[in-house]
């Protein structure tokens, strides 16, 4: 009895999930299965984007753009966020509070102040400046995570190893980078499918020369919608799939997402 | 000794790489011209000429400025009412099964790509305006359909911020209240919300700064109504994409961000170190 007025009080945001979250999702899979006149259709949305002939182009960028970009994430981050663990690099907790800041400032200010900079040097845009972009913009997305599950390493474990004979940088594949595995799969989920199909980095970077899947899905936005909800619809499937293998690995719920 | 001057180099890099542009941006903002090769020194002008409307994009900024702070005010409001009430329900809940589902779905906006819940918001808009005959189109109409849109991914955030403190503080106050005469809504106002009220200021602060950082699901639900990111947007193929009066705009964004984020890491150091 005296829990039904707190019970009570999750109902207007239950409502508000329900319109806000839930409906438009089913609408994007009953559109993703509607031609433009609003008949069924099981496979023509799907047929007609793989008869497109910009997809596959997109596609391939896109596949380049985001491995590339969780790689170099990967291979700057975890050295950053494995010293900033150290009591010698960061003292205080401000040395991993400046690599969020940036995380709060406008990313299209950013963008286009990273894109006046290059201008400015004569670098010519293209491929490498969209993903030195993408770099900037993911890069504490990864730090984080595995920041967060670093700290959590009990301290034992790598003694136990040196005490057992191993070497420093032994114990530091055999026993820190098994145990900071989580942090590497969510760091690695949140930098590859955000960085797709994202969009305006893109086209600011590269003068509008190149398209991942966010900028493609925006162009189609203007004249198809039931072609934006099919691929809309794929990528969430994918999602779905990337983190149910998330889930697999972080199984102890320690994977450490940034908030 | 080697090694740890290797590492504090490579740690400074990247951070002056990540700085660079902002800071880039702050020099800039004091000077009249667009690079360094033709540098003419210091001056506040950009800054005179953009509290005097008088820079070349004065009415933009004031509409995007006016904009964007109105929908970040009520999409922080609204966000913050139903994250704060959401969160005390789905503590208040028993059900495992129930309780799952509320913060899975609670989740998604967080996971799911921005563009996906972009695109799905538009297709609920399109619905509702072709059900219920409503497109006008109006100033209000748009601002009302971008704080529906800004709380759907802002909530999220306010709902986990103030869920650890619930989870926290103990239930037995509230029951004392209860017992001592106090009806549940008075209870709730006089005891569970002050105990519970760093995480919705967090939560608050949060959707907030969420709010008119937006950029991809303002842009695709929303046409011919200006915010600060879109802009940003308008300027990205100018030769020179940042006019001087938005450099000095973003300069000034950039420190109350900065004050803003300072407050809201501050007390989460504090309860690391209490541990």
């Amino acid at each position: 009895m005296r829990n039904t007025f707190r019970k009570m009080l999750a109902t207007p945001y239950a409502l508000f999930m329900a319109l806000f979250i839930i409906l438009p999702i089913v609408l994007i899979a009953v559109y993703a299965f509607m031609d433009k006149d609003g008949a069924f259709t099981l496979l023509g949305n799907f047929k007609d984007l793989a008869e497109k002939e910009a997809l596959p182009k997109v596609i391939k960028n896109s596949v380049i753009a985001g491995l590339s970009t969780s790689v170099i994430c990967l291979l700057i981050g975890y050295p950053i966020a494995y010293y900033l663990t150290k009591k010698e690099f960061n003292r205080t907790g401000v040395m991993i509070g400046l690599f969020l800041v940036p995380m709060w400032i406008n990313f299209l200010l950013r963008m286009v102040s990273t894109k006046a900079v290059f201008t400015a040097l004569n670098i010519p845009l293209g491929m490498g400046t969209v993903i030195y972009g993408l770099c900037y913009e993911f890069l504490p997305f990864m730090i984080m995570p595995i920041y967060t599950t670093i700290q959590k390493i009990d301290k034992c474990y790598i003694e136990g190893a040196e005490d057992l004979g191993a070497t420093p940088i032994k114990a530091f594949w055999k026993v820190t980078v098994p145990l900071s595995m989580p942090g590497i799969i969510s760091g690695m989920t949140m930098v590859i499918i955000p960085s797709i199909t994202t969009f305006a980095v893109t086209e600011i970077l590269s003068n509008g020369k190149l398209m991942l899947l966010g900028d493609y899905i925006y162009s189609l936005r203007t004249y198809n919608l039931n072609l934006a909800s099919a691929i809309s619809l794929a990528l969430m499937v994918l999602l779905a799939i990337s983190m149910i293998i998330t889930n697999k690995f972080n199984k102890d719920e320690n994977g450490g997402g940034i908030w | 000794m080697v090694r740890k001057i290797a590492i504090i180099t490579f740690i400074a890099i990247v951070l002056i790489l990540l700085y660079l542009p902002i800071v880039w941006m702050i020099v800039f903002s004091f000077s009249d011209t667009p690079s360094f090769s033709n540098w003419n020194g210091f001056t506040f002008q950009n800054y005179i000429d953009l509290f005097t409307g008088q820079s070349s994009n004065a009415e933009r900024i004031q509409e995007a400025v006016v904009n964007t702070l109105f929908v970040g005010a009520f999409t922080s409001l609204l966000s913050t009412i139903l994250g704060t009430l959401g969160a005390i329900g789905l503590h208040a809940i028993h059900s495992k099964r129930i309780k799952a589902a509320y913060s899975t779905v609670n989740q998604i906006p967080m996971i799911n790509s921005e563009i996906v819940t972009a695109i799905a918001l538009a297709l609920l808009f399109t619905l509702i305006s072709t059900t219920f005959e409503i497109s006008s189109g109006s100033w209000l109409e748009t601002a009302i359909k971008l704080i529906l849109a800004h709380t759907t991914f802002c909530t999220p955030y306010v709902l986990l911020n103030v869920l650890p403190r619930l989870q926290k503080s103990d239930n037995k106050i509230y029951e004392a209240a209860l017992d001592l005469g106090c009806t549940p809504a008075k209870a709730m106002w006089k005891v569970v919300i002050p105990d519970i009220m760093p995480g919705i200021v967090i939560g608050a602060l949060l959707s907030f700064t969420l709010s008119i950082d937006d950029f991809i699901i303002t842009k695709i639900n929303v046409t011919s109504f200006e915010t600060l990111s879109t802009l940003l947007y308008g300027l990205k193929s100018g030769k020179h994409p940042l006019p001087a009066d938005i450099k000095a705009l973003f300069t000034i964004i950039f420190f109350v961000v900065f004050a803003a984020i300072m407050i809201i890491y501050s007390p989460k150091k504090k309860s690391q170190t209490n541990k």
